[in-house]
């Protein structure tokens, strides 16, 4: 973990130096996953691509990257989303997902839940059903949880 | 690593998905996702290996220390049925989308391969048997979509999964590695203390173009005295011979672009 300006940042990277630990964390969200009809994982940039792929190779879903903007070619469909200061966009290609299909969306960390509620957007947009939405960390000081619409939200670990 | 559960997709699948994303260029032709047969800017080849700045044509590569684990198996490139069957599968999940970032640049674009389940697991597969023997500890896998590829392969191997990044994403202490572009430079950061001196690292991208990220990456790792026992990516774009600027050091590729 670093401190940086007060913010206390949850860094995952040393999770990944632990290969028992990293794969745990996957096995964990795999049993929860793979029965439940799930053919899509979208995972957020940049450290949703670390976890969404495992998830969704092992259970034999398609993975969507969703991007900052500009960063994936061809014809995308953006959501915008609030920050602190000023608002950023969410990307998703078009076509990458179908009516109907059932997803999940990844990253590592929920914090205020804005890149996620724009994930969702995105997915829904394309007439997908969001299942659920999986991090590794949720900081629910921050009350992502509540900014999801409802939407269930699966945590392996909370920070305070 | 699990194997894909229930739906096994046939290679028609594979079609369905290229006219989806069939795209027209500003002059009007339609763009799809090069099939096998009728490849121009693909060769749908099985898996390559060389090494070294003078050589030209493909051979097997044998590393400069003999224990046995640091052997790339001369038969490696030449397991022609299984292999070609994937690869062909693969080559033809990536889409080309004309004039991106810029004009006259043709992107080669995996997300279209990671739609494809089947041809997705593949691609981490045939990197899988490659390395799983190799006593290889680290994969570093660069920012963004080396991230994608590099986990599923250090999961499977037993590796760790150290992330190379942009400058000022990872926290705590780092060490930078700035590189050249074609205009301007840019830079390369990886945690201090995530590697040690003596382990043997694979170092993962979805494609090599000039070389220019890989080559810093390779910096990164060797400065603190990690092997660097090959390069691995989806894709290389050939003209831009960024294999010429990895030295002598190994680069394993699964689809080679004209």
């Amino acid at each position: 973990m670093g401190l940086i300006a007060g913010i206390m940042f949850q860094d995952i990277t040393t999770l990944l130096l632990a290969p028992n630990a990293f794969k745990d964390t996957i096995d964990l969200f795999v049993e929860r996953y793979k029965n439940k009809n799930i053919s899509v994982v979208a995972g957020i940039e940049a450290r949703g691509f670390i976890f969404g792929p495992p998830i969704a190779l092992a259970i034999g879903a398609k993975f969507v990257p969703l991007r900052k903007p500009r960063k994936l070619p061809g014809e995308v469909m953006s959501e915008e989303y609030i920050l602190e200061y000023g608002s950023d966009c969410l990307e998703m290609h078009i076509g990458a997902v179908e009516q109907g299909e059932r997803a999940l969306v990844v990253d590592d960390l929920i914090a205020t839940g804005g890149t996620l509620c724009a994930a969702m957007k995105l997915l829904e947009r394309a007439g997908a059903e969001v299942v659920e939405c999986a991090c590794l960390i949720e900081l629910p000081d921050l009350k992502g949880r509540e900014r999801l619409n409802g939407k269930p939200l699966y945590v392996l670990v909370e920070s305070h | 690593m699990n194997a894909l559960t229930g739906n096994s997709l046939k290679i028609s699948r594979v079609n369905i998905v290229s006219k989806k994303f069939q795209r027209h260029s500003p002059s009007g032709n339609s763009v799809t996702l090069k099939s096998p047969n009728t490849s121009t800017n693909f060769q749908p080849i099985r898996a390559t290996v060389t090494g070294g700045a003078d050589s030209g044509e493909t051979h097997s590569t044998v590393l400069s220390t003999e224990s046995a684990r640091d052997q790339l198996r001369p038969d490696m490139a030449a397991s022609p049925d299984v292999t070609d069957g994937r690869i062909a599968g693969i080559s033809a999940a990536i889409r080309v989308i004309p004039d991106f970032p810029k004009p006259g640049i043709l992107f080669q674009d995996i997300t279209t391969l990671l739609l494809d389940p089947k041809a997705f697991k593949d691609t981490i597969d045939l990197f899988v048997e490659r390395y799983k023997d190799k006593d290889i500890s680290v994969v570093a896998g660069i920012e963004a979509r080396g991230f994608i590829f590099g986990p599923p392969i250090a999961l499977a191997i037993g590796a760790k999964f150290v992330p190379i990044r942009k400058p000022n994403k990872l926290p705590g202490e780092v060490i930078s590695e700035e590189y050249s572009l074609e205009y301007g430079t840019d830079k390369m950061e990886m945690h201090v203390g995530a590697v040690q001196a003596g382990e043997r690292a694979l170092v993962i991208d979805d494609l090599i173009a000039t070389g220019g990220t890989l080559c810093a990456a390779i910096s990164l790792l060797e400065r603190v005295g990690v092997q660097v026992v090959e390069c691995a990516c989806v894709i290389e774009l050939a003209d831009l011979k960024g294999r010429d600027r990895l030295g002598d050091r190994p680069l394993f590729v699964l689809v080679s672009s004209i």
